[in-house]
């Protein structure tokens, strides 16, 4: 057991309140955990370092990821561009880093829209059963009907171009994560529900109601704090497959429009010319296995430390 | 036995009744005339409403969506806005053919290969060769499908740079033009089945019997070949539904970067072209099928193992 030079009544430990029983806050245990888990530390110092090239590397770096730049077509990585350019003489760094950029604001979206829907329907649903429970699961599992990204791709194409001439790329950029997110709420709240169905019988639960806790009480002090490390592991682990699907919509034209870049678009752009520029193809992909890499080692990291007795 | 048939049989219509609702609203509520898109710039109001007879779009949302239903039931999925008049039925049909075919290759191709890759590992837990093997399959369930393309590619270009014999990137109709996309399109799947194999197998040595077997002095590839094997099969059978789901999606940006006329390839050029019809009939088509397989494999395996049976 990695933990175990923690005290062994964490779990037990119980603080009065308003002559209510509250478990202890987990923040210390947390963050003494993750120091001491060398895998987690490492992935979530370069997803931070993702993040912060993603966020401030367009604004530091001079060049314009639209601009062609018709004297330097295709050319190799340089001085001037330090990972080249692509078919239109745009610069391939400019483009990647604005792609990361999309990548991750849309990552971003479907996981708030996950967490504040899926989530919370999760627990809602878990919580108070009856017809909100009926609803909540059959609507996901009219959702789950169809395998894999096929609903994202139809929302996206049947609202796409409307979306792009009414909203311009803003709007488009949350088409394609709300139509993402379609696909992964579901899971989320499937997820949530199953983990509050079993702690709503728990003695802590139980314990509450007879000092009289009501509810909402209940919900928001004992069961929140106990899905909370579920639910950042789970959205974490998410988010590699929503950078992948942002990247398979854009690859068939319906993620983010021309010229603005995305990671999914310099690849299939670049994909006829491999033979002659491989390097087009190799940069976004390498970006995107990193990114997707990072993002799951973070996960599985967060997993150990948030709930140790899950990991073998 | 038949009781649990009975059960998948009565959510059976629920499922459909989402699949081909979903796909229905989300094309209805598409924003845009198609009616006044087809006809361009002519605004003959005689010519527009008899138009929008022919499709039907001038009746209220229950009746189009019944039309659409008993339609669906006699294989005519309504007409293409984009080739006017012309029976969407007719536009995808050589494309389910060749998809179906694409599909059931790859299939095969990670059954024969995960099934026997999952077993090899399994009989050996934690050897050199169960870490290696496991390390490879993962690798290949996590790759995303256009990061594997550009791989394949580059190999491909340096076979080919070196004079030795190499594959077609693109185009449909030799044998040759099978293997690369097979391949990916396997990759996924294949992993998926050789890790649930392995677990499968790891399972089933730790059974009694397995033990039994031993302690009456079979040698360990009597035991291994004749009981082990038969009983960790049977959960393999779950996994085809899923690598059916993994196939369909892979093959809309298989198809896309091979250029294969199959149906994921028809669907990006009917998004292309706003053709709503064409990609509403495709996704009620792969997402019913896929339906099918799963029902298919389930009842496969209540069949096959009795213990299922019993519970039931």
């Amino acid at each position: 057991m990695r933990d175990s030079g923690q005290p062994a009544t964490e779990a037990q430990t119980i603080r009065l309140e308003a002559g209510r029983a509250v478990p202890a806050p987990k923040a210390f245990n947390f963050w003494s955990r993750l120091r001491s888990n060398p895998l987690a530390l490492i992935s979530l110092g370069m997803f931070v370092g993702i993040v912060v090239l993603a966020v401030f590397g367009p604004a530091v770096y001079p060049m314009s990821a639209t601009r062609p730049d018709y004297a330097s077509i295709n050319a190799f990585p340089s001085a001037d561009h330090f990972l080249g350019t692509d078919n239109l003489g745009r610069d391939t760094l400019a483009r990647l880093l604005q792609g990361m950029r999309v990548s991750l604001i849309v990552a971003v979206y479907v996981e708030t829209l996950n967490i504040f829907l899926g989530a919370l329907l999760g627990l809602l649903a878990g919580f108070y059963g009856g017809l909100l429970d009926v609803l909540v699961t059959r609507l996901a599992d009219m959702l789950f009907a169809f395998p894999g990204l096929l609903l994202a791709i139809l929302v996206a194409a049947a609202f796409g171009p409307s979306v792009t001439e009414r909203f311009g790329g803003i709007g488009r950029l949350l088409l394609v994560a709300g139509s993402l997110s379609l696909v992964s709420w579901p899971l989320m709240a499937r997820l949530v529900r199953s983990r509050v169905l079993v702690l709503r019988e728990q003695e802590f639960v139980t314990a509450s109601r007879s000092l009289g806790g009501n509810r909402p009480w209940i919900m928001i002090q004992h069961l929140l704090p106990n899905i909370l490390g579920m639910v950042l592991v789970a959205s974490t682990l998410d988010i590699a497959s929503v950078v992948i699907n942002e990247a398979v919509l854009s690859l068939l034209g319906l993620g983010i429009q021309p010229p603005d870049p995305s990671i999914g678009k310099m690849i299939t752009e670049a994909m006829p010319f491999l033979e002659a520029n491989g390097w087009q193809v190799f940069f976004p992909s390498a970006a995107l296995m990193a990114i997707v890499l990072t993002v799951s080692f973070l996960g599985d990291g967060l997993r150990d430390v948030a709930d140790p007795s899950a990991s073998t | 036995m038949l009781k649990l048939i009975a059960k998948r049989l009565v959510s059976l219509p629920f499922v459909v009744i989402s699949i081909t609702f979903i796909t229905f609203i989300v094309g209805y509520m598409a924003p845009g005339d198609p009616i006044l898109a087809m006809l361009g710039g002519r605004t003959d109001p005689a010519a527009y409403e008899r138009l929008k007879h022919s499709y039907g779009l001038d009746q209220p949302w229950q009746d189009q969506y019944l039309d659409y239903l008993s339609g669906l039931l006699r294989g005519d999925l309504g007409l293409s806005f984009r080739f006017q008049g012309r029976p969407v039925a007719d536009i995808i049909a050589s494309g389910i053919s060749v998809s179906t075919a694409l599909g059931l290759a790859a299939l095969a191709g990670s059954l024969v290969i995960g099934i026997p890759v999952g077993l090899w590992a399994g009989v050996h837990p934690n050897s050199k060769r169960d870490r290696v093997g496991m390390a490879l399959m993962l690798m290949l369930y996590s790759i995303p499908s256009f990061v594997l393309i550009g791989l394949l590619r580059w190999f491909n270009y340096q076979f080919y740079l070196r004079g030795l014999p190499s594959l077609p990137v693109a185009g449909w109709g030799r044998p040759e033009h099978w293997i690369m996309p097979v391949i990916v399109l396997a990759s996924a799947s294949m992993g998926y089945i050789a890790r649930l194999t392995r677990v499968s197998m790891l399972e089933v040595q730790r059974q009694d019997y397995i033990r039994t077997a031993h302690a009456k002095g079979l040698y360990n590839r009597r035991v291994l070949w004749t009981h082990a094997l038969r009983n960790a099969a049977l959960p393999i059978l779950t996994v085809i539904g899923p690598s059916i789901a993994f196939v369909v999606t892979g093959a809309f940006v298989v198809e896309n970067l091979f250029s294969i006329p199959g149906i994921g390839f028809l669907s990006v050029q009917a998004i292309q072209q706003r053709d709503y019809p064409v990609i509403q009939s495709t996704t009620v088509i792969l997402a019913l099928s896929v339906l099918l397989m799963n029902l298919i494999t389930d009842m496969l395996y209540m069949a096959v193992d009795p213990r299922v049976r019993v519970e039931g």
